[in-house]
This record gives C-alpha cells, sequence and structure tokens, in this order.
C-alpha cells in the first residue's frame, strides 16, 4: 500500500507555511497598534492569528479579547469602545461583510466613527469549501457599493510590508473617521 | 394604572443625569428629546436597528475602567431587543459590572405601524439571567418602575429591567440632526466628565 503526500514542488512553499508566515505578519501589524480589545469571530483561516491572541503571547493583562456571535454586533461594540476613547479592532473571515452593513452604515460610518477591520479572504486559489467563494468573491464589490474604504494584503504585497500596511490601516482610519477594511488573503493566493 | 414610555424617560432622565444613556432609534429618541431636551451624555442611536446593548456594551467596557463608579444606561425596545438577541450572551459572557439595560417593551414596532413583536411569549428576564446577567426584574406599575430605578442606582450589572408600556406617543416632531455631531457632542461631554477637576 502507497500513501501519497501532497508536497509542494521546489521553490514553492506549502500552503501551511504561507498560513503560516502571513499569519505571523497580521500578528505583528496588530501589535503594533496594540489594540485594547480584539473582537473576533469564527474563521479556520484565522485559527492561528485568534490563537495568538485568545491563548498566546498576545493574551496579556489589560486587553480583552472576546469571540462575537454575530458580525453587525461586534461593529456596534467597537462603536461604543471607539466613543469611550479605547483601542478596539475587529477580526473576521469575509463571508461576514454582508452581515454587518446595516450596522456599519448606519452607526460607524454616518457618525464618523473608526473602526480598523482585518478580515481574511475565502473562495479562491486553495480554498476547499463549495460554497463560500459564492460571497467571499464578491467582497470588494459589496464594500464598494457600501462606499467602505478597502485596502488589500496578498501575494502582490511582500511579506515584509504587511505588517507595517496593517498599522498603516489603523491610522488611515483615524485620519480619515471612518471604517476601515484590511482584506488579507492567508491561503496562498 | 399602565405606564406610558415618556413616564420611564423622564424618571431614567431624572435618575442618571450625569451617565451615559445610550437610546434606542424613533419614538424613544424623539419622546426623550421632548421629556429632557438634548443632553450631552445621551448618545442617540437614529438607525442602527437591534444595537442599542451592543453600543452600550462597548461604552461599558470601556468606560469601566476611567468610570468605575458611573452606569452605562441602554434604552431598548423589545423590536430592536429582538433585531439582535444575540448581543444577550455577549453581556453575559462579559459581565460589565456597570451596565444597565432598560427594556421598554410595548409589544409592537410603534414606530413602523405597531406591527406586533414576539415579545409577549418571552420571559426576558429569564433569558438575561440564564445568559449570565447578574439580575433583572419585570416592571408593570408605577412603584415599580420607581423602584427598579432606585435599585439600578446601586446594584451591580449587567442588569436588565423589562418594563411594560402602553404604546401612548407624545406628538414629536422628526429629528434630523447630522449624526457626525451627535457623536461629536457626546465625545465633548465624556472627555469633559474625564477631564480631572482642577484645583486652586
Amino acid at each position: 500500500m502507497s500513501t501519497q503526500t501532497a508536497v509542494a514542488p521546489v521553490g514553492i512553499d506549502s500552503q501551511e507555511a504561507i498560513l503560516e508566515r502571513r499569519s505571523q505578519a497580521v500578528i505583528e501589524g496588530i501589535e503594533a497598534i496594540d489594540p485594547d480589545f480584539v473582537l473576533h469571530l469564527a474563521s479556520s483561516t484565522l485559527k492561528i492569528v485568534l490563537s495568538h491572541f485568545i491563548d498566546g503571547a498576545g493574551a496579556r493583562p489589560g486587553r480583552r479579547v472576546f469571540a462575537m456571535p454575530r458580525e453587525e454586533e461586534g461593529v456596534a461594540i467597537a462603536a461604543g469602545l471607539e466613543l469611550a476613547d479605547v483601542r478596539p479592532i475587529m477580526i473576521f473571515q469575509d463571508n461576514g461583510i454582508g452581515n454587518l452593513l446595516t450596522s456599519l452604515l448606519t452607526l460607524s460610518q454616518p457618525y464618523h466613527l473608526p473602526l480598523l477591520c482585518i478580515v481574511t479572504r475565502r473562495g479562491g486559489l486553495g480554498e476547499y469549501n463549495s460554497m463560500i467563494h459564492t460571497i467571499s468573491e464578491r467582497s470588494e464589490a459589496l464594500l464598494d457599493a457600501a462606499g467602505v474604504r478597502w485596502f488589500q494584503l496578498d501575494a502582490h504585497t511582500p511579506i515584509e510590508r504587511w505588517a507595517v500596511e496593517i498599522e498603516r490601516a489603523w491610522h488611515f482610519a483615524r485620519a480619515t473617521h471612518r471604517p476601515v477594511f484590511m482584506l488579507v488573503n492567508l491561503m496562498g493566493a | 394604572m399602565s405606564i406610558e414610555r415618556a413616564d420611564v424617560l423622564r424618571q431614567v432622565d431624572a435618575a442618571f443625569p450625569d451617565s451615559t444613556v445610550v437610546l434606542t432609534l424613533g419614538g424613544t429618541v424623539r419622546e426623550m428629546l421632548a421629556v429632557a431636551g438634548r443632553k450631552g451624555n445621551h448618545f442617540i442611536s437614529l438607525d442602527a436597528m437591534g444595537q442599542t446593548i451592543s453600543l452600550a456594551l462597548g461604552l461599558a467596557l470601556g468606560l469601566e475602567e476611567p468610570r468605575p463608579t458611573e452606569k452605562v444606561v441602554a434604552i431598548e425596545g423589545d423590536g430592536s431587543l429582538l433585531m439582535g438577541l444575540s448581543v444577550m450572551s455577549t453581556v453575559g459572557h462579559l459581565k460589565p459590572k456597570n451596565l444597565v439595560v432598560f427594556v421598554l417593551d410595548n409589544g409592537v414596532y410603534l414606530a413602523t405601524g405597531a406591527q406586533p413583536t414576539a415579545a409577549g411569549d418571552i420571559d426576558m428576564v429569564t433569558v438575561a439571567k440564564a445568559c449570565g446577567w447578574v439580575d433583572g426584574r419585570d416592571v408593570r406599575t408605577p412603584e415599580e418602575l420607581s423602584a427598579a430605578v432606585a435599585w439600578a442606582l446601586s446594584a451591580q450589572g449587567p442588569i436588565l429591567i423589562r418594563v411594560y408600556i402602553g404604546t401612548a406617543q407624545i406628538p414629536t416632531s422628526y429629528f434630523l440632526e447630522d449624526p457626525v455631531i451627535l457623536a461629536e457632542d457626546f465625545r465633548r461631554w465624556l472627555r469633559a466628565e474625564q477631564a480631572p477637576t482642577s484645583i486652586g
């Protein structure tokens, strides 16, 4: 009996290696922001990032990290935290964008409340779910239609720049008084 | 004798003059403006359906440290609460000690033509306690309302007070303020409240 193991061709990183490296870059970017509150939703793609903040080195005293059952709830809690002058960020997958649009467009956006959302991409190359692309591939179009400013980190951006760009997105949200979405592709495409 | 929404709003405003009060949308905002006027400590949510408690939760968490003795009060309706019921579990999990929630339950979506809500079949206080809230009360009479407001001033949160109200409304005009101004007014009030008092 033979066993088959997926081996990346020479010179090409395995998907796991890419996920690990990009996740670490996202962690570094978020840590540079040093948020007081990290609000997150369930995501297998985000497992490394979330582990860092839930029970890893990022779970430091004075920082609260908690799960949201719904993205729109997270937006409203983050709006309250922003009004209270503390530092929240939200982390979730792009298939949750549809859930939060009403909350975002009736609260954060019209009230000029900054919010940085770190949003992982699904549905592209490397996707293993047969359905999720039907919403995830429309993420940019949904955000554009909603007038929500977004940036994207993927293979086009050198990994060395990811953390810096995430930190810049935080400052950009504050400078422009609005929510900013940083779309991050952790899956290798 | 039944309780009307304006009765509750008057009592809450009088009891919490220096606390953050987050108002749910629609008629509640307009009636609070009618009975209390524009207040710096009132955060007016114009249209974030189902998110009043979530917004207040964020404020409660953010203000726990700088203002440990001050309450954060949410005034929510039964219909709006049911639009975002998941927040009950989040509040119960995070347990902000400073959070007080009044649910004004008239059993209908009054602002949109009085369509019935599902609230009549729900024991909200039991739901809150089952989710981990510290305590809750049902209020059906003016006497119970006064007692509940007094209790809310000193009780450790999170607590939920469900007030059964009628559907009478004060005649009001539309409130059309720019949301940016609403947010900034509230922030200015909060900054002034948090600023250290100068001596001499």
